[in-house]
C-alpha cells in the first residue's frame, strides 16, 4: 500500500509536469516576447492559456491593474539557455543548500534505521539532486564568468559599463568564494558517518568537484582583474588623450620647456639622432672581387635613348642651372645691399647704391628684388628697417603708383638680429 | 679565444638588431619580435651597450618595458641641440597625432585609443567616413595637416595617406607591402608617455582618472 502511494504521486507529478512545460513551447513567443520586454503582449493569449500559464507559474501579475510579466525563474531559465550576460544570474546562496542537506541526510538515517527502504532511496535521490545542483550553480556562474571574461564584456558597448559589469562579476565571484569557505568538509565527514553511499556523495564527489570549481574561480578572479586594470588603462588613455588634444586646441601657441636643455634630461626625451650605416663596393679584398664582378654583370643595362632627346635635355638643363645662378648673384647683391644699409652711414637709395657698385642689374629687376628680399625677411628683421618708395601716379586720371627708387633706412632702435 | 669567437659571433646575429636602432627605428614586439624577444634578455642588453659605447649611444626603453630605441650616453652640446629640434618636432605633431588617435577610436567605436597590437584598415575608416559627414570632415582637416600632408581631395587618398605617414613615423606597421592592413607598434605607448610626462611637467589641467558619470570627453 505504502508502495502505491508514491507511486500515485508521481504519476500525477509526471502528468502536470508535461502539461505545464509544454506550456512553455506552446507559448514561446509570446513569452519571448515577454522576456525581451517588460509585459507579456496579451494579444495572442486566449483567457484559458493566460489562466494556465499563472497557475504554472510561469507567469505572474504583479497587482491587478498592471500588465502580466515573466516569472524570475522563467527569465533566469530562459537567460541561461540563451547564455544571455546581460540577464544572467549568479546565485551563490549555499547556506541554503547546505541546511537542506543536512535535513535530507538527517531524514535519510532515520528511514534507513527503520528499514523504510523506498523512503531511504527517495531522500537519498533527493540529496543526490541537492548536491547536483551546488555543484550545477557554481558550474553555471563559472561558465558565465568565463563568457562575460572572453567577450570583453562585449554586451555593452561603452567602456564605463564594461568596467560597471566587472566590478559586478568580481563581487559575484567573492560571493562564490565566500559560499565556497561555508562548506566545511569535516563537518560533512561527520555528518555521513560511515554511510558509504553518503561518504561518497557528499564528501569524496562533492569535495572533488568544488575544489575544480575553486580553481576554476581563483584563475577567472586573477583575469577579470587583469582586464580590469587593462579596461582603466584605456580609460586613462583615452582621457588623457582626449584631454591633450583639447588643451593643445584651446592653447594654439603652447610649447613645453626645453626638456633637453636641463642637467638631467629625462630619459623619454633623450632618443639619439639616427645613423646610417654606410657600406660601399671595396675592391681591397680579393675574394669579393669576382661577387662584385658579377654584380656589375647583372646590372640592368640602362635603356638606350635617341640622341638628339638626350642632348635636348641636356641644353634644357644648362639654361635652367644658368637662370638659377644668375637669380642667385642678384639675391646675393641685393643682401649686400641690406648689409651696407645696416653697417650705417647716410644709406642710399636702391639705385645710387646700383650706380656706386657698379652693378649691371636692370632697374626693375633690381627694385623688385629689394622689396622681395624686404617682404621675404622674418617679420622681427623687417620691423628692423623702414622702407620708403620714391614713387608718383601714372597719369593725371590714372591712381597706378608707379616706384621709381627706394630708400632703406634703419629704425632708431634696432632690434638685435637685424 | 673561443669565447671571443662566440662573443663576435652573437654579435654578428645581433646586426640587424643593431642596424635598426642605429637608424632610430623604436623596436617593439609588433615592429619586430624577433629583435624584441631578444632584446628582453639582459645579457643581450649588456653586449648591445657594450657595443654602443664607442658611438655614445646607449639602449633605453620606456616604462612598461614595450618599446626600445637608442639614447645618447653623454649628453654634449651638438646632442642637446639635436633632442631640442626633436622635441620641437615631436611636440609640433602632438596634436595632429592625437586628433588620429581620437578619430580611430571613435571611427572604430573602440574602448580606447589604438593599442599596440590593434589591427587596422584603412577599408574601415572609408566606410565609416562615407557614412559619416562628421568624421568625413574631420579626416579631411587631419589629413590636410601638415604632419600627413595630403594633398588631395579625394577620401581614399587622404586615408592612403596618412596610414603612410604613421608607416613612416614607425606607429603603424604593414606586414605585407600589397595588403591594405596594418597593425599599430609601442611607439604608441611611448608618445602616450611622452604627453602624460608633458601634462606633469607642465602641470596641465588634464584628469586621467575618471571622475563618475563623466566617461567621454570626446
Amino acid at each position: 500500500m505504502s508502495a502505491s502511494d508514491p507511486d500515485a504521486l508521481d504519476n500525477r507529478l509526471l502528468g502536470t509536469g508535461t502539461e505545464r512545460l509544454a506550456l512553455l513551447g506552446k507559448h514561446a513567443e509570446a513569452l519571448m516576447a515577454g522576456y525581451v520586454r517588460d509585459e507579456v503582449p496579451l494579444e495572442g493569449l486566449s483567457t484559458t492559456a493566460l489562466n494556465r500559464l499563472l497557475s504554472a507559474r510561469i507567469l505572474w501579475r504583479p497587482d491587478e491593474q498592471a500588465g502580466v510579466k515573466l516569472a524570475p525563474k522563467v527569465r533566469e531559465l530562459i537567460a541561461e539557455m540563451l547564455a544571455d550576460e546581460t540577464r544572467r544570474h549568479v546565485n551563490a546562496d549555499v547556506a541554503e543548500t547546505l541546511e537542506l542537506m543536512r535535513g535530507l541526510v538527517q531524514s535519510y538515517r532515520e528511514a534507513r534505521d527503520a528499514a523504510e527502504y523506498w523512503r531511504q532511496e527517495q531522500q537519498l535521490l533527493r540529496l543526490r539532486q541537492a548536491v547536483d545542483d551546488l555543484d550545477g550553480r557554481f558550474a553555471d556562474a563559472i561558465d558565465s564568468l568565463w563568457r562575460r571574461l572572453n567577450s570583453d564584456f562585449g554586451f555593452v558597448s561603452r567602456l564605463a559599463d564594461k568596467i560597471r559589469e566587472n566590478a559586478r562579476a568580481q563581487k559575484q565571484i567573492k560571493r562564490l568564494l565566500d559560499g565556497l569557505a561555508l562548506i566545511d568538509f569535516d563537518e560533512l565527514i561527520d555528518l555521513v558517518g560511515a554511510d558509504g553511499a553518503l561518504r561518497k556523495l557528499l564528501v569524496s564527489q562533492l569535495q572533488h568537484r568544488l575544489s575544480q570549481h575553486y580553481t576554476s574561480l581563483r584563475e577567472v578572479q586573477r583575469r577579470l582583474i587583469e582586464l580590469m586594470a587593462r579596461f582603466r588603462q584605456q580609460q586613462s588613455r583615452s582621457r588623457l588623450v582626449s584631454g591633450m588634444a583639447g588643451f593643445l586646441r584651446e592653447h594654439p601657441g603652447f610649447v613645453p620647456g626645453n626638456y633637453a636643455r636641463r642637467g638631467e634630461v629625462p630619459e623619454l626625451v633623450n632618443r639619439a639622432a639616427p645613423l646610417t650605416a654606410a657600406g660601399a663596393v671595396a675592391l681591397d679584398h680579393p675574394p669579393d672581387v669576382r661577387d662584385v664582378t658579377e654584380l656589375l654583370h647583372h646590372l640592368p643595362t640602362p635603356a638606350a635613348a635617341p640622341e638628339h632627346v638626350a642632348v635636348a635635355v641636356a641644353a634644357e638643363r644648362h639654361e635652367d642651372t644658368l637662370i638659377a645662378a644668375r637669380q642667385q648673384a642678384l639675391r646675393e647683391d641685393v643682401e649686400r645691399f641690406y648689409l651696407a644699409v645696416v653697417e650705417g652711414g647716410e644709406p642710399p637709395s636702391a639705385l645710387e647704391y646700383r650706380e656706386a657698385a657698379g652693378l649691371d642689374w636692370g632697374e626693375e629687376i633690381w627694385l623688385f628684388q629689394v622689396l622681395a628680399e624686404f617682404q621675404g625677411l622674418p617679420r622681427r628683421e623687417q620691423a628692423a628697417f623702414r622702407l620708403h618708395q620714391a614713387e608718383s601716379r601714372a597719369g593725371t586720371f590714372n591712381d597706378l603708383r608707379l616706384i621709381h627708387d627706394v630708400r632703406l633706412e634703419l629704425c632708431d632702435a634696432p632690434r638685435e638680429g637685424a | 679565444m673561443i669565447e671571443e669567437s662566440m662573443k663576435e659571433r652573437s654579435l654578428v646575429e645581433l646586426g640587424p638588431l643593431l642596424e635598426r636602432l642605429l637608424a632610430g627605428d623604436f623596436l617593439c614586439a609588433v615592429s619586430d619580435d624577433a629583435a624584441f624577444r631578444r632584446l628582453q634578455d639582459e645579457a643581450t642588453r649588456e653586449r648591445i651597450d657594450a657595443y654602443l659605447r664607442p658611438l655614445n649611444r646607449r639602449l633605453a626603453t620606456n616604462e612598461e618595458g614595450s618599446v626600445y630605441f637608442l639614447a645618447w650616453r653623454q649628453l654634449d652640446d651638438a646632442a642637446r641641440d639635436q633632442l631640442s629640434r626633436q622635441l620641437a618636432e615631436t611636440v609640433g605633431s602632438l596634436l595632429p597625432m592625437l586628433e588620429w588617435l581620437q578619430l580611430v577610436q571613435e571611427a572604430l567605436g573602440r574602448d580606447g585609443p589604438v593599442s599596440p597590437g590593434d589591427v587596422l584598415k584603412p577599408a574601415d575608416f572609408s566606410s565609416r567616413c562615407e557614412d559619416n559627414q562628421g568624421l568625413r570632415e574631420r579626416l579631411e582637416r587631419l589629413a590636410t595637416d601638415p604632419f600627413f600632408g595630403s594633398q588631395s581631395e579625394q577620401l581614399d587618398a587622404q586615408i592612403k595617406q596618412v596610414f603612410k605617414r604613421l608607416r613612416e613615423r614607425g606607429y603603424l606597421r604593414q606586414p605585407h607591402a600589397d595588403r591594405q592592413y596594418f597593425v599599430a607598434t609601442a611607439k604608441i605607448d611611448y608618445l602616450i608617455d611622452l604627453v602624460r610626462f608633458i601634462r606633469d611637467e607642465e602641470q596641465l589641467p588634464i584628469d586621467d582618472q575618471a571622475p563618475a558619470g563623466q566617461e567621454r570627453l570626446l
